[in-house]
């Protein structure tokens, strides 16, 4: 079960893309009772930011109330800008950026926010649960309660084991898992985390995407950047995409998909009777073309791949095409709906970030 | 990490956090121990404690000549010498309990305190900053100043440590070598003048830190600007005095403005203030302020623009 299928995702209509004036907008889920009582969990408004004659951001709107989105772009978009921002770790030179309504700069914001930076410049003389321990006493925890959380977090990251070591004997997957053990210290309701699942192998990468699910579950806000798109898709499907500091889409990946009515959508379909199905779908309106694939060793001949535009109306017409025809579909991928695609068509290139 | 659906589940905790300034006390205690984990500052304390044992047994061996064989001649290398003469070497100390005992002690202490400032400036404080820490700090529920508080507490201690805890060990010494009835009574105003003088220099000194920390970071380059401050300007001051006959000239000399001050805390005579001559007393004052206020709005600047930028 996906985090998408448990989390209720706000209305499709807060996606906007690039180029599009402000109001970039707005997601998903957080108990309904607090939606209505309380100002958003993380909210940008017309947020720009300079560095000196650069401009890292560019009259972001952002809001966030819950659930996780992955923040996604190539480097230099202002992701790590945004999310320091988020954090009260730089203040904007345009707008205003607020946590339940208080401004993000204050102090009294960070007890709702953790924060896993990307840069892992300990104190290399400590030990991992010294280090996570003293984090926990500037959380404002008496001793006996510092000692008690941080044994927690460090049983939550797999670290409790190994939290002895001093931190400069730490591989870079251990240091990620401390980092991430001193975000989660004070439960905050939004979790911040810049470049988590760099350097973890797999089967640690499994266990954090486990672990980050599991927060959302319970209600977290988690905002993820991450270069890793695929380990990015696994998690959720909800994403922002930033380009030249500024917001480019807001949405599920679907939903940005549909918007990019510039790129017809690609989809493959195996089926037996290739050639007849292709004259059958170069009828309908929204088909701009129908490749038949040349043959590839092992895989099946009969394969068509279509380029489309509006894909919401292109399924719903290809569904009805199917039934009337009663078409023995075998295989139905859309190949361009992944991050990776979408990121490709708004940032140009690859869709390497 | 096996059981994540177990996750989160903290044993409800029904304690509220303390406030920022609580963290800064934390930050303080932590600050100290990553300090004290290196030997050199091992070194340079015990280098402090010898400066405050010198002073301790000193006067202890004063007062001890002084009513034990102040008429006695002893044979040093043969030749008949009177005891008391003996301990001449110390007067320019004066181990006596007066205000100048302290003054010289906390002087004397300066030494080795520049340094051990120097080195805490760029472990606590520089380091943040070089080695891009501030964001694991700054991302806790502790604003830019609480986070220069803790720093400065634990500036503070080290200050203290040094110079006003050992400086009271000696007043209370120096109660129990004389009359200690009449001693404690009577000098009462010494032990508020050496609290006094230490604050002075745990305001200055923290303020200072801070500034030249925030500032160069780096532990050579402070080190080479504090050895500037505390060695190289009194040698100019002295120079200058001497060509221009224009005491002023010393107040360009930090540490003995800092001397001035203390000295004016422990209501010393200003005539008998060596090396002389000296600038008023109130001069000193504005001097030190002076330092302080630029030292503050250099913090203040720095802080409405410290941003973790990487």
């Amino acid at each position: 079960m996906t985090v998408e299928q448990r989390i209720p995702r706000g209305p499709a209509g807060n996606l906007q893309l690039l180029g599009e004036p402000n109001a970039s907008a707005a997601q998903s889920v957080a108990p309904p009772q607090r939606a209505t009582l309380e100002p958003p969990l993380l909210l940008f408004e017309h947020v720009s930011k300079w560095y000196g004659p650069v401009l890292a951001l560019n009259q972001v709107t952002l809001e966030l109330t819950g659930g996780i989105t992955g923040l996604v772009g190539a480097n230099g978009a202002g992701k790590s800008t945004l999310l320091r921002m988020a954090n009260g770790q730089i203040q904007p030179t345009m707008g205003r950026v607020t946590i339940r309504g208080v401004e993000a700069w204050d102090w009294r914001a960070r007890r709702l926010v953790g924060y896993c930076p990307d840069v892992d410049a300990f104190y290399e003389d400590l030990s991992g649960r010294r280090f996570v321990w003293t984090m926990a006493r500037l959380c404002g925890y008496t001793r006996r309660e510092a000692t008690r959380r941080t044994e927690a977090v460090l049983e939550r990251v797999g670290m409790a084991h190994r939290a002895e070591r001093k931190l400069r004997g730490y591989s870079k997957g251990m240091r990620q898992r401390i980092k991430l053990a001193q975000a989660l210290l004070h439960d905050p309701e939004l979790l911040i985390l810049d470049e988590p699942l760099s350097g973890i192998d797999p089967i640690g990468r499994q266990e954090l995407l486990e672990l980050f699910q599991s927060l959302a579950v319970q209600g977290k806000c988690l905002l993820i950047s991450s270069h890793e798109l695929e380990a990015l898709e696994k998690l959720t499907n909800h994403v922002v995409i930033m380009a030249r500091g500024r917001i480019a889409a807001v949405g599920t990946l679907p939903q940005i998909r549909d918007l990019l009515d510039d790129y017809p959508l690609s989809v493959r379909i195996d089926v037996p009777q290739p050639r007849e199905v292709a004259q059958l779908l170069l009828n309908l309106p929204d088909v701009l073309a129908v490749d038949v694939a040349p043959p590839l060793p092992h895989e099946s001949p009969e394969t068509l791949v279509v380029k489309a535009t509006h894909p919401k109306r292109f399924y719903q017409q290809f569904g009805q095409l199917v039934v009337q025809h009663g078409l023995n579909i075998r295989r139905f991928e859309p190949l361009d709906e992944s991050a990776h695609a979408i990121l490709g068509y708004l940032l140009g290139g690859s869709g390497k970030t | 990490m096996a059981h994540t659906d177990t996750l989160l589940r903290y044993r409800p905790w029904r304690g509220v956090p303390h406030g920022p300034l609580y963290a800064s006390v934390a930050l303080a205690r932590a600050s100290l121990k990553l300090l004290l984990r290196r030997r050199l500052m091992w070194g340079l304390l015990a280098l402090a404690l010898l400066v405050f044992f010198f002073f301790f047994y000193a006067q202890y061996l004063v007062v001890w000549i002084e009513n034990q064989l102040a008429t006695d001649t002893i044979r040093f290398a043969g030749v008949p010498v009177n005891a008391k003469n003996l301990t001449r070497f110390l007067d320019r100390l004066a181990l006596n309990g007066s205000d100048h005992t302290f003054g010289n002690f906390i002087w004397y202490q300066g030494y080795v305190l520049v340094i051990v400032l120097a080195l805490a400036g760029s472990v606590l404080i520089g380091n943040d900053f070089f080695h891009g820490s501030l964001p694991f700090y700054l991302s806790k529920p502790i604003g830019r100043w609480h986070y220069l508080l803790g720093k400065s507490l634990a500036v503070g201690v080290l200050i203290n440590l040094l110079t006003t805890g050992p400086a009271i060990v000696l007043w209370v010494q120096a109660g129990l070598l004389y009359d200690w009835r009449s001693y404690y009574v009577n000098h009462l105003s010494l032990l508020v003048g050496i609290i006094g003088y230490g604050l002075v220099l745990t305001v200055t000194l923290s303020a200072l830190v801070m500034a030249t920390a925030v500032w160069l970071r780096r532990t050579v380059p402070l080190a080479m600007v504090w050895m500037a401050l505390f060695a190289l300007l009194p040698m100019l001051a002295n120079w200058l005095v001497e060509a221009t006959k224009d005491e002023r000239w010393r107040l360009i000399d930090l540490w003995n403005n800092l001397y001035l001050c203390g000295l004016s805390c422990l209501q010393t005579d200003h005539a008998t203030i060596r090396p002389s001559p000296q600038p008023d007393y109130w001069m000193a004052w504005v001097a030190v302020g002076g330092g302080v206020l630029v030292c503050g709005m250099y913090l203040r600047r720095r802080i409405q623009a410290v941003e973790i930028v990487a």
